[in-house]
């Protein structure tokens, strides 16, 4: 059962530059993005929204792997900032907001 | 027959679609033989306008006084063909068609010969109705200037307004103590955030200023006689006092009911799940912080599609398989009625709205897109595994699939659900029995033609609009309310409609008044009367359809409908049967 995070979820609103709930999940960000991680970047986006801490810590590796080539961003139709928001989630984690230490 | 008849045959070749399986030449030279066929010949398309031109010559330079279209189904061109008559001068019901495609060709495409054989025997049997026509005119009804619209929400307002400006004099009936409908308790409404008691308001206030129209609130149509351009409706008064309107005209504009979740639908009964209008009036309420039970509310769970959409199952028995149209949006507007309030009031508050598909059409999608780009999130799931609430910790827990995470289930704590409810038909006993208008299966009444015909029903002079049809937003509801108003004002403002003559008739001789085609008549079109000291039967001219249900119930063979006259139906089978009868 995964847990929706009430507090966390108020967070990513708060958070500079986030708009991934424009997403409609049409899903062609996550067809074109050359590193073929099928986490990245709605299903991403959608766990972070949720403020699923543990989901968004087990993709850190995929997180940091983002190439920020915006091959995705070009093509959303949903004008989804993406690279600005994997930007944001780094710095939450880094700012240990995801529960890291 | 008193005089020979100068009949004309015009077989159709119908570009092929008759011609590539049956020989109409053939057709048309075996039926040069028949009694009274002057002329009889093909044409590639008898409905094109040289054709026409060339049968109105005709029929005028032979003085034809019988014409046979053998084409295609009546249903496509009788009324080209009666209006062609009528340039020749000719009268319409002098003319009978033959369908030579739909009953003949097409349903024979691999046997020419028999096809043949099958076109000149319908074309004989039409030709020897033609021999026992005579002319008929159309039955003239006075139209009386005044309209009862039945409901006053918006639809019903909008069109009384709308029909007091033709110049009408408009009834209006409002079963319930004040005007309004649902808009009146719909708060804020989208797409264009317009507040729904003040569009109550100003529809009303316009209502008061007309003096062309009248409105009865606690008041019941509760019975109808008279037909299409001259009723006579009865209206009770809060339960006791009667008044009698003579009107041309009804619009019913009824409205829905909202769907009622069974008890432990979505949480139903439980505290902290409502519906969208306890919602949308929890919003208005105060000043103070969002609470529920004197919580301050920081989640809300939407989950939409409530009491539409659905499959047959044990525990629904009677689906409603339709979407209710109004609800994807009017949710989607509410959540940006909440960020609203999220940002004036600095109460920070989740929103998490679980759909199985946005159906935000049109320019509706901009509520959809701003609710989205405000922070609303959307989570899809699967009908097979909708949504549960149960309750955990003092708050709400709804437990969803969310399509995109896939086979995990997800976990929502909420302080509120908000059912998205759609639209039923309203339950109305009274007025379907006054009325008899038919109704879809779903229970909403139900138009001639949904696309050709939306707001006009079996019943001749009684149209339907708004949410009465089907499910509607507020736009839509007026839109077909106008429409009403359109085919009602065509309707009245003439003076006077005319009616088809092909009805029945009784031979007051043969008649000994046993009742039987009054009990068969479904349009109560027979009445009693007396002739001289005689007890017999009439037919209302207005009311009748020729729809023959009387014919065969008369024990004494009294009743005829004219155009389809027993001595025209034997004549038919006589000549479509001509070769064994003289074998
Ligand atoms: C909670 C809620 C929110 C909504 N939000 C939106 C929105 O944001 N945007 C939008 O476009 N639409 C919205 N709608 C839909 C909108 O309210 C309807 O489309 C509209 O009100 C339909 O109007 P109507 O006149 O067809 O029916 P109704 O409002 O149902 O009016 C019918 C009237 O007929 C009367 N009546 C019924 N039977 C009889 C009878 N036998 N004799 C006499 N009178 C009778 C009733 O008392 C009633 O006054 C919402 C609806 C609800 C319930
Ligand atoms: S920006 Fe990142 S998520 Fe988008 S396509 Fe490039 S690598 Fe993939
Ligand atoms: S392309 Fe844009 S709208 Fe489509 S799934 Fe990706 S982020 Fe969402
Ligand atoms: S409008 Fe939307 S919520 Fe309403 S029934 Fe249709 S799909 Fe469901
Ligand atoms: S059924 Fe025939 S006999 Fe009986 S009342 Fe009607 S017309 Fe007269």
């Amino acid at each position: 059962m995964l847990r929706a995070s009430s507090e966390l979820a108020a967070r990513m609103k708060e958070a500079e530059g986030f708009n991934a709930w424009a997403c409609f999940h049409c899903g062609t960000c996550t067809a074109l993005c050359p590193l073929g991680y099928e986490i990245l970047p709605r299903k991403l986006f959608r766990e972070a929204m949720l403020g699923l801490e543990d989901r968004v810590r087990a993709s850190i590796p995929q997180i940091f792997s983002c190439l920020l080539c915006r091959m995705c961003e070009e093509n959303c139709p949903a004008e989804v900032h993406i690279a600005e928001n994997i930007r944001t989630l780094r710095y939450l984690i880094n700012r240990q907001e995801f529960g890291l230490k | 027959m008193a005089h020979k008849r100068r009949i004309g045959v015009y077989i159709c070749h119908c570009g092929g679609n008759i011609s590539d399986h049956v020989n109409v030449k053939e057709v048309a030279e075996a039926l040069l033989d028949e009694p009274g066929v002057e002329i009889s010949r093909t044409h590639m398309f008898n409905c094109s306008d040289a054709s026409q031109q060339e049968m109105v010559d005709e029929i005028k330079e032979e003085n034809l006084d019988g014409l046979v279209i053998a084409s295609c189904s009546p249903k496509l061109h009788l009324f080209t063909f009666r209006a062609m008559a009528e340039r020749a001068g000719l009268n319409p019901y002098q003319y009978v068609h033959v369908n030579l495609r739909e009953q003949c060709s097409w349903a024979h495409t691999g046997d020419k010969v028999g096809a043949t054989e099958k076109g000149i025997n319908l074309t004989r049997a039409g030709v020897a109705k033609c021999a026992l026509t005579h002319p008929l005119t159309a039955i003239r009804i006075e139209t009386q200037p005044r309209v009862l619209v039945v409901g006053a929400g918006v639809a019903g307002m909008r069109a009384a307004i709308s029909l007091a400006g033709m110049g009408l004099s408009v009834f209006i009936v409002e079963r319930g103590n004040e005007p309004g409908g649902w808009a009146s308790q719909a708060g804020r409404m989208g797409p264009d955030d317009r507040y729904g008691p003040e569009v109550v308001a100003n529809l009303l206030a316009q209502i008061r200023n007309h003096e062309n129209i009248i409105l009865y609130t606690s008041a019941e149509l509760t019975a109808k006689s008279g037909h299409i351009g001259d009723f006579t409706a009865t209206v009770r008064l809060r339960g006791e006092e009667d008044v009698s309107l003579n009107v041309g005209a009804i619009v019913v504009t009824t409205g829905f009911t909202p769907y009622e979740p069974e008890d432990g639908e979505y949480g139903w009964g439980k505290p902290g799940v409502v519906t969208l209008k306890d919602f949308r009036q929890m919003l208005e309420a105060g000043d103070g912080p969002l609470t529920y039970n004197g919580i301050p509310v920081r989640d809300v769970g939407f989950i939409y599609c409530v009491g539409s959409r659905q499959t047959k199952g044990d525990t629904c028995p009677e689906p409603n398989t339709y979407c209710s149209r109004f609800c994807c949006m009017a949710t989607a507007f509410s959540a940006s009625l909440l960020h609203e309030f999220e940002k004036e009031s600095g109460q920070t508050i989740n929103q998490y709205h679980l759909y199985r598909d946005v159906r935000t059409y049109g320019h509706l999608e901009a509520v959809y897109t701003n609710a989205r780009a405000d922070g609303a999130l959307f989570l899809r799931w699967d009908p097979k595994e909708p949504p549960r609430v149960e309750q955990s910790n003092g708050r709400l827990a709804i437990k969803v699939k969310d399509t995109l995470l896939g086979d995990e289930e997800l976990e929502l704590g909420v302080d509120l659900v908000v059912l998205a409810t759609g639209m039923t038909a309203r339950k109305n006993d009274t007025l379907n029995n006054v009325l008899k208008i038919p109704e879809s299966k779903d229970g909403f009444y139900n138009e001639i033609h949904i696309k050709l015909r939306p707001v006009e029903t079996a019943i001749d002079g009684v149209f339907i609009a708004g949410t009465a049809q089907g499910p509607k937003n507020l736009a839509e509801s007026v839109a077909s309310a106008l429409a009403a108003v359109v085919k009602t004002g065509g309707l009245l403002k003439k003076g006077y409609v005319n009616l088809e003559p092909l009805i029945a008739e009784i031979d007051t001789d043969k008649c000994v008044w046993c009742n039987e085609c009054l009990k068969a008549c479904p349009y109560g079109a027979i009445e009693r009367v007396l002739c001289g000291d005689k007890e017999v039967a009439m037919v209302i001219d207005s009311s009748c359809k020729g729809e023959g249900a009387c014919v065969p119930v008369c024990p004494q063979d009294a009743i005829d409908i004219e155009g389809f006259r027993d001595n025209q139906i034997m004549a038919m089978i006589d000549a479509s049967l001509k070769e064994l009868v003289a074998a």
